[in-house]
Protein backbone atom coordinates (compact mmCIF):
# COMPACT_ATOMS: atom_id res chain seq x y z
CA UNK A 1 0.00 0.00 0.00
CA UNK A 2 1.24 3.45 -0.89
CA UNK A 3 2.03 5.89 1.91
CA UNK A 4 0.47 8.78 -0.04
CA UNK A 5 -3.12 7.65 0.04
CA UNK A 6 -6.06 9.88 0.77
CA UNK A 7 -8.68 9.03 3.32
CA UNK A 8 -12.44 9.17 3.41
CA UNK A 9 -14.53 8.44 6.46
CA UNK A 10 -18.24 8.12 5.86
CA UNK A 11 -21.04 6.56 7.82
CA UNK A 12 -24.66 5.50 7.78
CA UNK A 13 -27.23 3.75 9.93
CA UNK A 14 -28.60 0.26 9.52
CA UNK A 15 -32.06 -0.61 10.78
CA UNK A 16 -33.35 -4.16 10.94
CA UNK A 17 -35.82 -5.27 8.31
CA UNK A 18 -34.28 -3.21 5.55
CA UNK A 19 -32.51 -4.41 2.46
CA UNK A 20 -29.51 -2.11 2.36
CA UNK A 21 -26.92 -2.18 -0.41
CA UNK A 22 -23.87 0.07 -0.19
CA UNK A 23 -21.98 0.89 -3.36
CA UNK A 24 -18.32 0.78 -2.39
CA UNK A 25 -17.49 2.85 -5.44
CA UNK A 26 -20.21 4.86 -7.07
CA UNK A 27 -20.15 4.92 -10.87
CA UNK A 28 -17.39 2.41 -11.29
CA UNK A 29 -16.21 2.31 -14.87
CA UNK A 30 -14.90 -0.68 -16.68
CA UNK A 31 -11.40 0.21 -15.55
CA UNK A 32 -10.42 -2.21 -12.81
CA UNK A 33 -8.11 0.42 -11.36
CA UNK A 34 -11.03 2.37 -9.94
CA UNK A 35 -10.93 0.52 -6.66
CA UNK A 36 -10.31 1.48 -3.08
CA UNK A 37 -6.97 0.50 -1.62
CA UNK A 38 -8.56 -0.51 1.64
CA UNK A 39 -11.85 -0.35 3.46
CA UNK A 40 -12.46 -0.87 7.16
CA UNK A 41 -16.00 -1.17 8.43
CA UNK A 42 -16.91 -0.76 12.10
CA UNK A 43 -20.33 -1.14 13.72
CA UNK A 44 -21.33 0.83 16.82
CA UNK A 45 -24.30 0.56 19.13
CA UNK A 46 -26.26 3.52 20.46
CA UNK A 47 -23.83 4.11 23.34
CA UNK A 48 -20.79 4.03 21.11
CA UNK A 49 -19.60 0.53 21.92
CA UNK A 50 -18.05 -1.44 19.09
CA UNK A 51 -20.25 -4.29 17.93
CA UNK A 52 -17.72 -5.60 15.47
CA UNK A 53 -15.27 -4.82 12.70
CA UNK A 54 -16.06 -7.34 9.99
CA UNK A 55 -13.55 -7.82 7.22
CA UNK A 56 -14.77 -6.65 3.84
CA UNK A 57 -13.32 -6.95 0.38
CA UNK A 58 -12.54 -3.39 -0.83
CA UNK A 59 -12.58 -4.51 -4.44
CA UNK A 60 -16.20 -5.58 -4.50
CA UNK A 61 -18.82 -3.42 -6.19
CA UNK A 62 -21.71 -3.45 -3.76
CA UNK A 63 -21.76 -4.43 -0.11
CA UNK A 64 -24.82 -6.19 1.32
CA UNK A 65 -25.04 -4.26 4.57
CA UNK A 66 -27.95 -6.29 5.92
CA UNK A 67 -25.98 -9.51 5.61
CA UNK A 68 -22.87 -7.91 7.08
CA UNK A 69 -24.70 -6.61 10.15
CA UNK A 70 -26.56 -9.89 10.68
CA UNK A 71 -23.30 -11.82 10.55
CA UNK A 72 -21.63 -9.43 12.99
CA UNK A 73 -24.14 -8.77 15.71
CA UNK A 74 -27.37 -10.26 17.01
CA UNK A 75 -28.50 -6.78 18.06
CA UNK A 76 -31.83 -5.73 16.62
CA UNK A 77 -31.26 -2.07 17.45
CA UNK A 78 -30.13 0.60 15.04
CA UNK A 79 -26.45 0.33 14.24
CA UNK A 80 -24.06 3.08 13.14
CA UNK A 81 -21.83 1.79 10.36
CA UNK A 82 -18.56 3.63 9.74
CA UNK A 83 -16.61 3.20 6.51
CA UNK A 84 -12.94 4.17 6.64
CA UNK A 85 -11.59 4.09 3.10
CA UNK A 86 -8.15 4.72 1.65
CA UNK A 87 -7.81 5.61 -1.98
CA UNK A 88 -5.33 7.03 -4.46
CA UNK A 89 -5.94 10.65 -5.36
CA UNK A 90 -4.83 9.98 -8.93
CA UNK A 91 -7.72 7.55 -9.35
CA UNK A 92 -10.39 9.62 -7.63
CA UNK A 93 -9.62 13.29 -8.33
CA UNK A 94 -12.45 14.49 -6.08
CA UNK A 95 -13.20 11.55 -3.81
CA UNK A 96 -14.95 8.23 -4.07
CA UNK A 97 -18.61 8.23 -3.17
CA UNK A 98 -20.51 5.58 -1.34
CA UNK A 99 -24.16 5.52 -2.40
CA UNK A 100 -26.75 3.16 -1.02
CA UNK A 101 -30.08 1.55 -1.87
CA UNK A 102 -32.59 1.06 0.90
CA UNK A 103 -35.88 -0.81 0.93
CA UNK A 104 -37.91 -2.37 3.71
CA UNK A 105 -38.63 -6.03 3.21
CA UNK A 106 -42.24 -6.65 2.17
CA UNK A 107 -43.08 -2.97 2.03
CA UNK A 108 -44.99 -1.42 -0.86
CA UNK A 109 -43.12 1.85 -0.31
CA UNK A 110 -40.64 3.04 -2.87
CA UNK A 111 -37.00 2.21 -2.24
CA UNK A 112 -34.68 5.09 -1.39
CA UNK A 113 -31.28 5.81 -2.85
CA UNK A 114 -28.99 8.14 -1.01
CA UNK A 115 -25.46 9.47 -0.71
CA UNK A 116 -23.72 8.22 2.38
CA UNK A 117 -22.56 11.04 4.65
CA UNK A 118 -18.91 11.97 4.38
CA UNK A 119 -17.93 12.85 7.93
CA UNK A 120 -14.37 13.84 7.19
CA UNK A 121 -12.02 12.14 9.61
CA UNK A 122 -9.48 12.19 6.86
CA UNK A 123 -8.29 15.16 4.91
CA UNK A 124 -10.83 17.99 4.71
CA UNK A 125 -9.24 19.72 1.74
CA UNK A 126 -9.85 16.58 -0.29
CA UNK A 127 -13.60 16.72 0.15
CA UNK A 128 -14.08 20.31 -0.93
CA UNK A 129 -14.94 21.50 2.55
CA UNK A 130 -12.07 23.59 3.83
CA UNK A 131 -14.35 26.37 5.09
CA UNK A 132 -17.00 24.17 6.55
CA UNK A 133 -18.79 25.52 9.58
CA UNK A 134 -20.77 22.44 10.49
CA UNK A 135 -24.06 24.14 9.87
CA UNK A 136 -26.73 22.11 8.11
CA UNK A 137 -30.30 22.79 7.10
CA UNK A 138 -33.24 21.02 5.47
CA UNK A 139 -36.69 22.18 4.34
CA UNK A 140 -39.89 20.16 4.62
CA UNK A 141 -43.18 20.17 2.77
CA UNK A 142 -45.88 21.69 4.92
CA UNK A 143 -48.89 19.69 3.86
CA UNK A 144 -50.65 17.54 6.46
CA UNK A 145 -48.77 14.41 5.48
CA UNK A 146 -49.15 11.31 7.57
CA UNK A 147 -45.45 10.96 8.27
CA UNK A 148 -43.11 11.53 11.17
CA UNK A 149 -39.81 13.33 10.97
CA UNK A 150 -36.58 12.94 12.85
CA UNK A 151 -32.85 13.43 12.66
CA UNK A 152 -30.42 10.59 12.98
CA UNK A 153 -27.21 11.94 14.44
CA UNK A 154 -23.95 10.18 15.13
CA UNK A 155 -20.69 11.34 16.66
CA UNK A 156 -17.49 10.28 14.96
CA UNK A 157 -15.22 12.06 17.45
CA UNK A 158 -12.60 9.84 19.04
CA UNK A 159 -12.03 11.34 22.45
CA UNK A 160 -14.46 14.09 23.42
CA UNK A 161 -18.22 14.47 23.47
CA UNK A 162 -19.76 16.80 20.92
CA UNK A 163 -22.45 19.33 21.67
CA UNK A 164 -24.94 20.23 19.00
CA UNK A 165 -27.97 22.46 18.68
CA UNK A 166 -31.05 21.48 16.72
CA UNK A 167 -33.42 24.26 15.67
CA UNK A 168 -36.86 23.61 14.24
CA UNK A 169 -39.01 26.28 12.61
CA UNK A 170 -42.81 26.47 12.69
CA UNK A 171 -44.15 29.63 11.09
CA UNK A 172 -42.38 32.41 12.98
CA UNK A 173 -41.57 30.19 15.96
CA UNK A 174 -38.15 28.70 16.44
CA UNK A 175 -37.63 25.87 18.89
CA UNK A 176 -34.19 24.88 20.09
CA UNK A 177 -32.80 21.81 21.77
CA UNK A 178 -29.27 20.98 22.76
CA UNK A 179 -27.80 17.52 22.69
CA UNK A 180 -24.49 16.01 23.69
CA UNK A 181 -23.16 12.94 21.97
CA UNK A 182 -20.39 10.81 23.41
CA UNK A 183 -17.71 9.53 21.03
CA UNK A 184 -19.16 7.03 18.56
CA UNK A 185 -22.63 7.26 20.07
CA UNK A 186 -25.74 8.00 18.04
CA UNK A 187 -29.32 9.01 18.58
CA UNK A 188 -32.61 9.78 16.89
CA UNK A 189 -34.04 13.27 17.51
CA UNK A 190 -37.79 13.43 16.94
CA UNK A 191 -39.06 16.52 15.15
CA UNK A 192 -42.69 17.36 15.82
CA UNK A 193 -44.64 17.72 12.57
CA UNK A 194 -46.67 20.55 14.04
CA UNK A 195 -46.35 23.15 16.80
CA UNK A 196 -49.12 25.54 17.88
CA UNK A 197 -50.98 24.97 14.63
CA UNK A 198 -47.97 25.57 12.40
CA UNK A 199 -46.35 22.85 10.34
CA UNK A 200 -42.67 22.03 10.52
CA UNK A 201 -40.95 24.18 7.90
CA UNK A 202 -37.27 23.45 8.33
CA UNK A 203 -34.57 22.19 10.65
CA UNK A 204 -31.03 23.36 11.31
CA UNK A 205 -28.17 21.58 13.04
CA UNK A 206 -25.13 23.38 14.44
CA UNK A 207 -22.16 21.61 15.96
CA UNK A 208 -18.51 22.31 16.61
CA UNK A 209 -17.51 19.00 15.09
CA UNK A 210 -19.02 17.55 11.97
CA UNK A 211 -21.68 15.02 12.91
CA UNK A 212 -23.07 12.16 10.96
CA UNK A 213 -26.54 13.43 10.09
CA UNK A 214 -29.53 12.24 8.13
CA UNK A 215 -33.01 13.66 7.95
CA UNK A 216 -35.59 10.92 8.17
CA UNK A 217 -39.29 10.64 7.35
CA UNK A 218 -41.42 7.62 8.22
CA UNK A 219 -44.97 6.84 7.20
CA UNK A 220 -47.17 7.15 10.26
CA UNK A 221 -49.18 4.00 9.52
CA UNK A 222 -46.43 1.58 8.52
CA UNK A 223 -43.25 3.22 9.86
CA UNK A 224 -41.67 2.74 6.41
CA UNK A 225 -38.83 5.13 5.64
CA UNK A 226 -39.85 7.63 2.97
CA UNK A 227 -37.05 10.15 3.57
CA UNK A 228 -33.46 9.27 4.29
CA UNK A 229 -31.27 12.05 3.06
CA UNK A 230 -28.36 14.24 3.96
CA UNK A 231 -29.02 17.78 5.11
CA UNK A 232 -27.72 20.70 3.10
CA UNK A 233 -24.39 21.99 4.37
CA UNK A 234 -24.20 25.72 4.01
CA UNK A 235 -20.74 27.19 3.69
CA UNK A 236 -19.83 30.60 2.30
CA UNK B 1 -22.01 27.31 -24.76
CA UNK B 2 -22.62 26.00 -21.30
CA UNK B 3 -24.96 28.41 -19.50
CA UNK B 4 -25.36 27.67 -15.81
CA UNK B 5 -28.64 25.90 -15.22
CA UNK B 6 -30.38 24.65 -12.12
CA UNK B 7 -32.70 21.78 -12.94
CA UNK B 8 -34.83 19.21 -11.16
CA UNK B 9 -36.42 16.07 -12.54
CA UNK B 10 -40.16 15.60 -12.51
CA UNK B 11 -42.45 12.63 -12.94
CA UNK B 12 -46.25 12.47 -12.77
CA UNK B 13 -48.57 9.52 -12.62
CA UNK B 14 -52.27 9.18 -11.73
CA UNK B 15 -52.50 9.57 -7.97
CA UNK B 16 -48.96 10.88 -7.68
CA UNK B 17 -48.31 14.58 -7.15
CA UNK B 18 -44.98 16.10 -8.11
CA UNK B 19 -44.17 19.39 -6.43
CA UNK B 20 -41.07 21.53 -6.18
CA UNK B 21 -39.99 23.17 -2.93
CA UNK B 22 -38.39 26.47 -3.83
CA UNK B 23 -36.36 28.70 -1.53
CA UNK B 24 -33.24 30.81 -1.69
CA UNK B 25 -30.63 29.61 0.76
CA UNK B 26 -28.13 32.28 -0.27
CA UNK B 27 -30.60 35.04 0.60
CA UNK B 28 -31.40 33.32 3.86
CA UNK B 29 -27.84 33.22 5.10
CA UNK B 30 -26.21 36.26 3.50
CA UNK B 31 -27.39 39.53 5.09
CA UNK B 32 -26.37 41.59 2.06
CA UNK B 33 -28.79 39.61 -0.12
CA UNK B 34 -31.62 39.08 2.32
CA UNK B 35 -33.79 42.16 1.68
CA UNK B 36 -36.89 42.23 -0.49
CA UNK B 37 -38.76 39.54 -2.34
CA UNK B 38 -37.28 36.97 -4.69
CA UNK B 39 -38.89 36.23 -8.05
CA UNK B 40 -38.21 32.86 -9.64
CA UNK B 41 -39.13 31.44 -13.01
CA UNK B 42 -39.68 27.76 -13.73
CA UNK B 43 -39.82 26.12 -17.16
CA UNK B 44 -41.10 22.55 -17.21
CA UNK B 45 -39.81 20.55 -20.17
CA UNK B 46 -41.73 17.45 -21.16
CA UNK B 47 -40.29 14.18 -22.40
CA UNK B 48 -40.17 15.52 -25.96
CA UNK B 49 -38.16 18.54 -24.86
CA UNK B 50 -41.02 20.99 -25.30
CA UNK B 51 -41.38 23.79 -22.76
CA UNK B 52 -44.79 22.52 -21.70
CA UNK B 53 -45.47 24.78 -18.73
CA UNK B 54 -44.06 27.97 -17.28
CA UNK B 55 -44.50 29.23 -13.73
CA UNK B 56 -43.68 32.50 -12.02
CA UNK B 57 -43.12 32.25 -8.30
CA UNK B 58 -42.15 34.88 -5.74
CA UNK B 59 -40.59 34.24 -2.38
CA UNK B 60 -41.97 36.96 -0.14
CA UNK B 61 -38.97 36.91 2.19
CA UNK B 62 -35.54 35.37 2.47
CA UNK B 63 -36.88 32.59 4.71
CA UNK B 64 -39.87 31.80 2.53
CA UNK B 65 -40.26 28.38 0.91
CA UNK B 66 -42.87 27.93 -1.81
CA UNK B 67 -44.35 24.60 -2.87
CA UNK B 68 -45.04 24.48 -6.58
CA UNK B 69 -47.14 21.54 -7.85
CA UNK B 70 -46.17 20.67 -11.41
CA UNK B 71 -48.81 19.92 -14.02
CA UNK B 72 -48.83 16.72 -16.07
CA UNK B 73 -47.15 16.99 -19.47
CA UNK B 74 -46.34 14.77 -22.44
CA UNK B 75 -44.49 11.62 -21.57
CA UNK B 76 -45.15 11.93 -17.84
CA UNK B 77 -41.56 12.88 -17.06
CA UNK B 78 -38.88 15.41 -17.81
CA UNK B 79 -37.04 18.14 -16.01
CA UNK B 80 -37.76 21.66 -14.84
CA UNK B 81 -35.30 24.54 -15.06
CA UNK B 82 -35.44 27.12 -12.27
CA UNK B 83 -33.96 30.57 -12.67
CA UNK B 84 -33.62 33.45 -10.25
CA UNK B 85 -30.99 35.47 -8.40
CA UNK B 86 -28.28 33.35 -6.79
CA UNK B 87 -30.02 30.01 -7.10
CA UNK B 88 -27.30 27.42 -6.87
CA UNK B 89 -28.56 24.75 -4.51
CA UNK B 90 -31.07 23.49 -1.98
CA UNK B 91 -34.16 23.24 -4.19
CA UNK B 92 -36.17 20.05 -3.86
CA UNK B 93 -38.53 17.93 -5.90
CA UNK B 94 -41.08 15.80 -4.08
CA UNK B 95 -43.40 12.96 -5.04
CA UNK B 96 -46.50 12.35 -2.97
CA UNK B 97 -49.31 9.83 -2.94
CA UNK B 98 -51.27 12.13 -0.63
CA UNK B 99 -50.23 10.30 2.52
CA UNK B 100 -46.49 10.83 2.54
CA UNK B 101 -43.81 12.19 0.26
CA UNK B 102 -40.33 11.39 -0.93
CA UNK B 103 -37.83 14.07 -1.89
CA UNK B 104 -34.51 14.74 -3.50
CA UNK B 105 -32.65 17.84 -4.57
CA UNK B 106 -31.90 19.30 -7.96
CA UNK B 107 -28.59 20.02 -9.59
CA UNK B 108 -26.79 23.22 -10.44
CA UNK B 109 -25.03 22.36 -13.68
CA UNK B 110 -25.41 23.60 -17.25
CA UNK B 111 -27.19 22.96 -20.52
CA UNK B 112 -24.95 22.46 -23.48
CA UNK B 113 -25.68 24.56 -26.57
CA UNK B 114 -24.01 23.42 -29.79
CA UNK B 115 -23.64 25.80 -32.76
CA UNK B 116 -25.40 24.89 -36.06
CA UNK B 117 -22.38 23.26 -37.72
CA UNK B 118 -21.67 21.05 -34.72
CA UNK B 119 -25.34 20.05 -34.59
CA UNK B 120 -25.20 19.02 -38.23
CA UNK B 121 -22.05 16.94 -37.72
CA UNK B 122 -23.52 15.26 -34.64
CA UNK B 123 -26.76 14.51 -36.50
CA UNK B 124 -25.02 12.87 -39.46
CA UNK B 125 -22.43 10.97 -37.45
CA UNK B 126 -24.95 9.99 -34.80
CA UNK B 127 -27.41 8.64 -37.36
CA UNK B 128 -24.71 6.48 -38.95
CA UNK B 129 -23.53 5.17 -35.59
CA UNK B 130 -27.10 4.38 -34.53
CA UNK B 131 -27.57 2.23 -37.63
CA UNK B 132 -25.10 -0.24 -36.14
CA UNK B 133 -26.39 0.13 -32.59
CA UNK B 134 -23.76 2.61 -31.48
CA UNK B 135 -23.44 6.26 -30.55
CA UNK B 136 -20.67 8.82 -30.38
CA UNK B 137 -19.36 8.31 -26.85
CA UNK B 138 -18.68 11.96 -26.04
CA UNK B 139 -20.03 11.66 -22.48
CA UNK B 140 -20.00 8.52 -20.40
CA UNK B 141 -21.65 7.62 -17.13
CA UNK B 142 -21.75 4.50 -15.01
CA UNK B 143 -24.54 3.71 -12.61
CA UNK B 144 -25.71 0.78 -10.55
CA UNK B 145 -29.37 -0.18 -10.79
CA UNK B 146 -31.39 -2.59 -8.69
CA UNK B 147 -34.07 -5.06 -9.75
CA UNK B 148 -36.04 -7.28 -7.44
CA UNK B 149 -39.60 -8.52 -7.19
CA UNK B 150 -40.58 -5.94 -4.54
CA UNK B 151 -38.42 -3.00 -5.51
CA UNK B 152 -36.33 -1.63 -8.33
CA UNK B 153 -34.63 1.52 -9.55
CA UNK B 154 -35.55 2.83 -12.97
CA UNK B 155 -33.47 5.50 -14.65
CA UNK B 156 -34.72 8.92 -15.73
CA UNK B 157 -32.37 10.11 -18.46
CA UNK B 158 -32.30 13.82 -19.29
CA UNK B 159 -30.79 15.29 -22.43
CA UNK B 160 -29.24 18.55 -21.28
CA UNK B 161 -28.36 19.82 -24.73
CA UNK B 162 -29.82 21.33 -27.89
CA UNK B 163 -29.05 18.32 -30.08
CA UNK B 164 -30.66 14.90 -30.34
CA UNK B 165 -28.81 12.74 -27.86
CA UNK B 166 -28.37 9.10 -28.75
CA UNK B 167 -27.60 7.39 -25.49
CA UNK B 168 -26.38 3.83 -25.59
CA UNK B 169 -27.23 1.90 -22.46
CA UNK B 170 -25.47 -1.36 -21.70
CA UNK B 171 -26.30 -3.45 -18.66
CA UNK B 172 -23.79 -5.81 -17.06
CA UNK B 173 -24.41 -8.29 -14.28
CA UNK B 174 -21.33 -10.14 -13.15
CA UNK B 175 -19.89 -11.58 -16.35
CA UNK B 176 -23.22 -11.43 -18.18
CA UNK B 177 -24.65 -8.66 -20.30
CA UNK B 178 -28.44 -8.68 -19.83
CA UNK B 179 -29.14 -6.03 -22.45
CA UNK B 180 -28.09 -3.05 -24.55
CA UNK B 181 -29.98 -0.42 -26.54
CA UNK B 182 -29.69 3.02 -28.05
CA UNK B 183 -32.21 5.62 -26.88
CA UNK B 184 -32.96 8.74 -28.92
CA UNK B 185 -33.66 11.76 -26.71
CA UNK B 186 -34.75 14.96 -28.46
CA UNK B 187 -33.14 18.25 -27.41
CA UNK B 188 -34.06 18.94 -23.76
CA UNK B 189 -36.03 15.70 -23.80
CA UNK B 190 -36.12 12.87 -21.27
CA UNK B 191 -36.68 9.14 -21.17
CA UNK B 192 -37.74 6.91 -18.32
CA UNK B 193 -35.78 3.70 -18.78
CA UNK B 194 -37.63 0.73 -17.30
CA UNK B 195 -34.89 -1.35 -15.70
CA UNK B 196 -36.99 -4.49 -16.13
CA UNK B 197 -36.80 -4.03 -19.89
CA UNK B 198 -33.08 -4.78 -19.74
CA UNK B 199 -33.50 -8.28 -18.41
CA UNK B 200 -35.54 -10.50 -16.11
CA UNK B 201 -35.70 -9.97 -12.37
CA UNK B 202 -34.17 -12.72 -10.22
CA UNK B 203 -36.52 -15.26 -8.65
CA UNK B 204 -35.46 -14.10 -5.20
CA UNK B 205 -33.54 -11.19 -3.77
CA UNK B 206 -32.40 -8.11 -5.62
CA UNK B 207 -30.07 -8.10 -8.58
CA UNK B 208 -27.52 -5.31 -8.86
CA UNK B 209 -26.65 -4.38 -12.39
CA UNK B 210 -24.03 -2.06 -13.69
CA UNK B 211 -25.22 0.34 -16.38
CA UNK B 212 -22.77 1.89 -18.77
CA UNK B 213 -24.20 4.90 -20.60
CA UNK B 214 -22.65 6.73 -23.53
CA UNK B 215 -24.14 9.79 -25.18
CA UNK B 216 -23.17 12.12 -28.00
CA UNK B 217 -24.00 15.18 -25.87
CA UNK B 218 -24.28 16.20 -22.23
CA UNK B 219 -26.83 14.24 -20.24
CA UNK B 220 -27.54 13.31 -16.67
CA UNK B 221 -29.76 10.90 -14.79
CA UNK B 222 -31.81 10.39 -11.65
CA UNK B 223 -32.87 7.06 -10.27
CA UNK B 224 -36.61 6.43 -9.88
CA UNK B 225 -37.35 4.08 -7.01
CA UNK B 226 -40.43 1.90 -7.40
CA UNK B 227 -41.93 -0.60 -4.98
CA UNK B 228 -44.08 -3.68 -5.44
CA UNK B 229 -46.65 -1.79 -7.57
CA UNK B 230 -43.88 -0.55 -9.82
CA UNK B 231 -44.70 2.71 -11.63
CA UNK B 232 -48.35 2.54 -10.52
CA UNK B 233 -47.39 2.86 -6.85
CA UNK B 234 -45.42 5.31 -4.71
CA UNK B 235 -42.16 6.46 -6.26
CA UNK B 236 -39.00 8.19 -5.19
CA UNK B 237 -36.54 10.28 -7.15
CA UNK B 238 -32.93 9.91 -6.21
CA UNK B 239 -30.07 12.17 -7.14
CA UNK B 240 -26.64 10.96 -8.15
CA UNK B 241 -23.33 12.72 -8.60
Amino acid sequence: MSNSLSALMSATFYEGGYEHHVEIIHQRGAEARRRLDSLEVTLYDREGAILGSPRVDPTQDVLDLRALVRETTPSAERVMVVFDARYAEAIFPYRPHHYAYLHREGSSAAPLYYAINAVLGGVPDRVGATNINNFETYVFRRGPFEQRYSLLLGCLARFVPVQAQVFTYYGRRRLAQEITLAPKSHTEIRLASEHEGERLARVEVKALFRLLSYVVGRRADTDDLVLFDHLFTYAK
Amino acid sequence: MRPSTYYLPWITRPGLECALVLSNVEARFRPEWSAGSFPMHVVQYDAEGTAAHRYDVTLESCTDAVELPLRPAAGGCGFAVVSGERLHSDLYVTLSDGHSYTATHGRGEFVEGYPPLARLVLTVAGTMAAMVGRTLPVFTRNQYVYLGRDSRSHVLLMNLSNVTNRIRVTAHAGGRRPGARVLHLPPMGSHLLDVASLGPAPAAGTAVWHLHLEGNAWFNLYLVGAGSRDLAGPLSLMHVK
